[in-house]
């Protein structure tokens, strides 16, 4: 089934200094603890008029009217730029003065809370009639109004006022004598909430074209809660505000995330469309005054009007994929989740590059990234630097990270596919979704193919839970056009380059090796001179070729290789993981990661259910405990059996001969050891001949397709790295490797592999007081698994039971030796101080 | 002498910084007790 | 520094005395950091908060200057924090903060 599309938005603000002045959590707070401050003396005299606001140049850029990249044009500081011909109304929307928005409050009140001076009315009326988009039904709900006297003694009493250049024009009263859920004051912030989105609505519904009739279901996703005190957050602004502008099909609900909120709405709204359980799906936020004047002291401080000054408002249409609008892509969702933590890396990993790495995409890959769009002018005064700035900071240095680009290149990661930030902080507003207005434009034209929203949220603040939050989704060009046009998509070869630095063979085997490949249906292209590992890092990014075969290159701590040999026994192909590259400096926690980097090889290569062995090596018991407790926790995947009488998941030299497991899971060093030795046993070792390579790194993020052969690799083995490289091409390895990872995640491998470090760095402790040996009896069974260097503790903690224990070798690794008749008792005591799984 | 080992630490972390999780793993890992945490939100 | 925040690094301090406690910071800004460091020393400059007019005195840091980041488990730091020293401008926090420090 198709996407939904972005069919249309509308974005508003309203000028409102007197609620900076009465409402604005920073000044009433002040007028609270420091009623006599400086602060509140200087601040009549920073705020700015309405016609300062409407020539502010991101106001301009908010509304529709000066594109971003001319705002960039502009040098900042903003505050005191004006641009030339200001207008009231936008492309998406319109600047609203506070006089006409008292009016549209009170057209959005059902309850009559909200009460206005007659005189007041009389004059602000007749312009609210001039509103191209204010019908008749809305013009309908204001009333005449009061005698200024009325309205003087309503104040007085409590009543939450209106002011209007500075003198009282009306009020909100309480709709509850006791519900402090129904105050004025939360009456008023709910009122103004509703009615910027009323006006928001209503601008997008003239946008998008479509009559307001026809649109299903709309989700509000601001910061305020409406309801009583038995029902704090009970609901709903959208339905609410669906009336007022006419949305007469419409019913809706309220979707809550802090300032991810809109983020998490439009992912819904996409996927209610994509389902087909509705066609048209609102999505809009109304402006919160809470937040008026939040950063008001420093800009006071540093002599700067008072840049928060404006409410803010948005409403997006999301519908039926109408083959010309860019598509919400809700396969390549991220999310930040339970699991995710805190830590600013885990974050935008979560949101950026994991998402894009299940799709087979880099960072690179994505034009414009929209994360929170606060404008810089007003954050960096109050020290929280250029929002915008710093989130794209971020995405291109995890990408450093992950070997997507280089470090020197961040710079102009930062420009090609960032945005400046031109949003009022108003929580919610800037957070992503104020560019599907530009994005809407800049994708139908050509000019971009795609930009990725990602919303973030303090949940914290809300003290239920430390969490952070956050979603993202990508938006692309429009793809059902093509779709009816590559009905049959042709198979595309991969094309795969080979960039042999160091090669120390005759260059010839590198030409044959071409052609070789091609008799197996693959093709490779040679590429080659001093700088061949940048011409490689070069062609893989501009997707020139597909994957890479390379020789002395490194890779970032973290990803390793994992080789693919023909084993010399029964001529049966097995991988192993790893033969270079380092997952991880703790050699027991490097295993476990390799078997699963040869579970992604194995499967991408075409073996559904690939069993993994452990080499019989140090370590091999721990890592052993891992991967038992990794399936478990339900990670699945299973064990070969080792071909020796005694079975076991232990491989032995005979089982790597013979190729017994599917993944042979080993440390780094004699896992390349072994790869040299499949390769070369039978040409005397300085021509490797046989099998795949040491195959592709795998880790974490890590996105590029490179595999790895030695310079001493020949034509069939460069050939066959080949091939190698085209399966894993062909069957998208990366999303595959995405999937077995999280999969892993899921089954707590952080934690189980946390736990196994701390247990490798402090070995068991013997028992405190010296254990004597309890009456030596004849000693049959052995019992396996517990690691050499525990091995005295293990067996003095079973002395310390009264059980006679020896130590000894076995075959496949160290053994505490008991009667026959203790065995199962000393297994339990074992067990149960972790000795053993 | 160390900074950090046994002390009592206060965090105020940064939502467009370091968050506060991110510094108590840290402060942890030096020996200190975290007593507080908070991030910060000025957007 | 918010109010709430002020008034429990007061209470913290008194609790285990301020010889005893040690504050760190994660600021995305130089001049935030210093302000922040300057309220848990000096005092609150806004003179908003609790620390209004309290010198507390009390150690303080940025999580990423280099005495504390010693400190800390290598591994630790470079999962929760390395990639943010890409994208903050460490000198300048640094040398925030040691101004403030310079006034003790």
């Amino acid at each position: 089934m198709s996407y939904s599309v972005i069919k249309g938005a509308g974005y508003i603000l309203v000028h409102v200094p007197g609620m900076v002045m009465h409402h604005g959590t920073t000044q009433t707070t002040e007028k609270v603890v420091n009623p006599g401050s400086d602060y509140l003396k200087e601040l009549p005299s920073h705020m700015r008029s309405y016609e300062d606001c409407l020539a502010y140049p991101p106001n301009q850029t908010y509304i529709g009217n000066l594109p971003i990249d001319d705002l960039a044009q502009i040098p900042e500081p903003w505050a005191d730029k004006k641009v030339e011909k200001p207008e009231r109304f936008g492309k998406f929307g319109e600047i609203m003065p506070e006089d006409e928005f008292i009016l549209l409050m009170q057209a959005c009140d059902v309850f009559d809370l909200v009460r206005l001076d007659k005189k007041f009315v009389a004059k602000t009326l007749p312009k609210l009639k001039e509103h191209p988009l204010m019908n008749e039904n809305i013009l309908a709900l204001i009333k005449e109004g009061d005698e200024a006297a009325e309205i003087k003694s309503a104040i007085e009493d409590g009543a939450e006022a209106l002011i209007f250049a500075d003198k009282a024009v009306g009020y909100v009263k309480r709709a509850h004598d006791v519900d402090v859920n129904l105050s004025a004051h939360v009456m008023f912030e709910n009122l103004v909430s509703k009615a910027s989105e009323v006006l928001s609505v209503l601008h997008l519904v003239k946008n998008a074209g479509i009559d307001a009739a026809d649109v299903d279901y709309m989700i509000d996703c601001s910061e305020e809660a409406c309801g009583d005190m038995n029902q704090r957050g009970g609901g709903n602004f959208a339905k609410a505000a669906a009336e007022i502008a006419g949305l007469v099909n419409a019913t809706g609900s309220d979707t809550r995330g802090f300032c991810a909120g809109p983020a998490h709405a439009i992912v819904e709204a996409a996927s209610l469309v994509k389902a087909g359980t509705f066609k048209n799906v609102v999505v809009a936020g109304g402006g919160c005054t809470a937040k008026l004047g939040m950063n008001g002291k420093d800009h006071v401080k540093k002599g700067l009007p008072i840049l928060e000054d404006c409410l803010g408002g948005f409403a997006v249409l999301v519908s039926e994929n109408d083959g010309k609008s860019p598509e919400i892509n809700t396969d390549i969702v991220g999310r930040h989740r339970v699991g995710t933590g805190s830590a600013p890396q885990a974050v935008i990993g979560s949101l950026v590059t994991d998402p894009l790495a299940e799709a087979g995409m880099t960072i690179l890959d994505v034009d414009k990234y929209s994360p929170e769009m606060q404008n810089p002018d007003i954050t960096k005064p109050a020290g929280a630097g250029d929002v915008p700035e710093s989130n794209y900071k971020m995405i291109g240095a995890l990408g450093v990270k992950l070997g997507q680009m280089e470090r020197t290149q961040l710079p102009a990661f930062v420009k090609e596919h960032g945005l400046k930030g031109y949003a009022p902080t108003q929580g919610h507003i800037p957070s992503g979704v104020p560019y599907l207005g530009y994005a809407r434009e800049s994708i139908m034209s050509g000019k971009t193919k795609n930009a990725m929203i990602i919303g973030k949220g303090s949940l914290f603040l809300g003290r239920m839970t430390n969490l952070f939050d956050g979603i993202s989704f990508l938006v692309q060009a429009n793809t059902k056009k093509d779709e009816k046009k590559a009905a049959a998509p042709a198979v595309k070869v991969p094309v795969i380059g080979i960039a042999a630095a160091g090669y120390e063979l005759d260059p010839q085997n590198l030409v044959d090796a071409v052609e070789f490949a091609a008799n197996k249906g693959c093709k490779a292209v040679i590429i080659d001179g001093e700088d061949c590992h940048a011409k490689m890092e070069a062609m893989l990014k501009s997707g020139e070729i597909d994957g890479a075969v390379t020789s002395h290159y490194p890779f970032p701590i973290g990803v390793s290789t994992v080789g693919r040999v023909v084993t010399p026994a029964l001529g049966k192909e097995m991988f192993i993981a790893c033969t270079t590259g380092t997952s991880s400096t703790d050699r027991a926690e490097a295993m476990v990661k390799n078997a699963i980097y040869g579970i992604i090889a194995a499967k991408a290569c075409g073996i559904e259910e690939p069993t993994v062995g452990i080499l019989n090596a140090d370590d091999a018991r721990r890592c052993e405990r891992a991967l038992l407790k990794l399936k478990e926790n339900g990670y699945s995947f299973e064990f070969a059996e080792s071909c020796r009488a005694d079975g076991g998941h232990m491989m032995r030299g005979n089982d790597v001969l013979r190729g017994t497991p599917d993944v042979l899971a080993c440390d780094p060093l004699t896992g390349n050891l072994m790869m040299k030795m499949f390769s070369s046993f039978n040409t005397g070792g300085n021509f490797e001949a046989s099998g795949y390579g040491y195959g592709p790194g795998i880790g974490g993020n890590y996105g590029k397709l490179i595999l790895i052969i030695s310079r001493a690799s020949g034509a069939p083995v460069i050939a066959n790295a080949v091939q190698y490289a085209s399966q894993l091409a062909a069957s998208n390895w990366l999303k595959i490797s995405g999937e077995e990872l999280r999969k892993a995640q899921r089954a707590g491998m952080n934690d189980i592999l946390e736990e196994m470090r701390s247990e490798g760095k402090h070995a068991f402790e013997k028992p405190a007081a010296k254990v004597k040996a309890p009456a030596k009896e004849t000693v049959t069974v052995d019992i396996h698994g517990v690691e050499v260097t525990d091995i005295d503790a293990a067996v003095e903690s079973l002395w310390e039971k009264g059980i006679y224990a020896e130590s000894g070798m076995g075959c496949t690794g160290p053994v505490v030796m008991v009667n026959e008749a203790k065995a199962g008792k000393a297994e339990e005591i074992l067990k149960e101080k972790g000795f053993i799984a | 002498m160390a900074i950090l080992q046994d002390k009592k630490v206060i965090i105020i972390g940064d939502r467009d910084g370091i968050p506060g999780p991110a510094i108590a793993a840290c402060a942890e890992s030096a020996g200190a007790e975290v007593v507080f945490a908070s991030t910060e939100c000025f957007v | 520094m918010d109010l709430e925040n002020q008034k429990r690094v007061k209470e913290f301090s008194e609790q285990y005395g301020p010889e005893n406690v040690v504050v760190l910071l994660g600021a995305a800004e130089g001049e935030a950091a210093g302000l922040a460091a300057e309220t848990v020393t000096l005092g609150d400059p806004t003179f908003a908060g609790p620390l209004a007019g309290v010198s507390l005195g009390l150690t303080v840091y940025h999580v990423c200057e280099p005495e504390v980041k010693a400190e800390f488990d290598p591994d630790v730091y470079d999962e929760q924090i390395s990639m943010m020293e890409m994208v903050l401008d460490v000198d300048d926090i640094c040398s925030e903060m040691n101004a403030i420090r310079d006034q003790l």
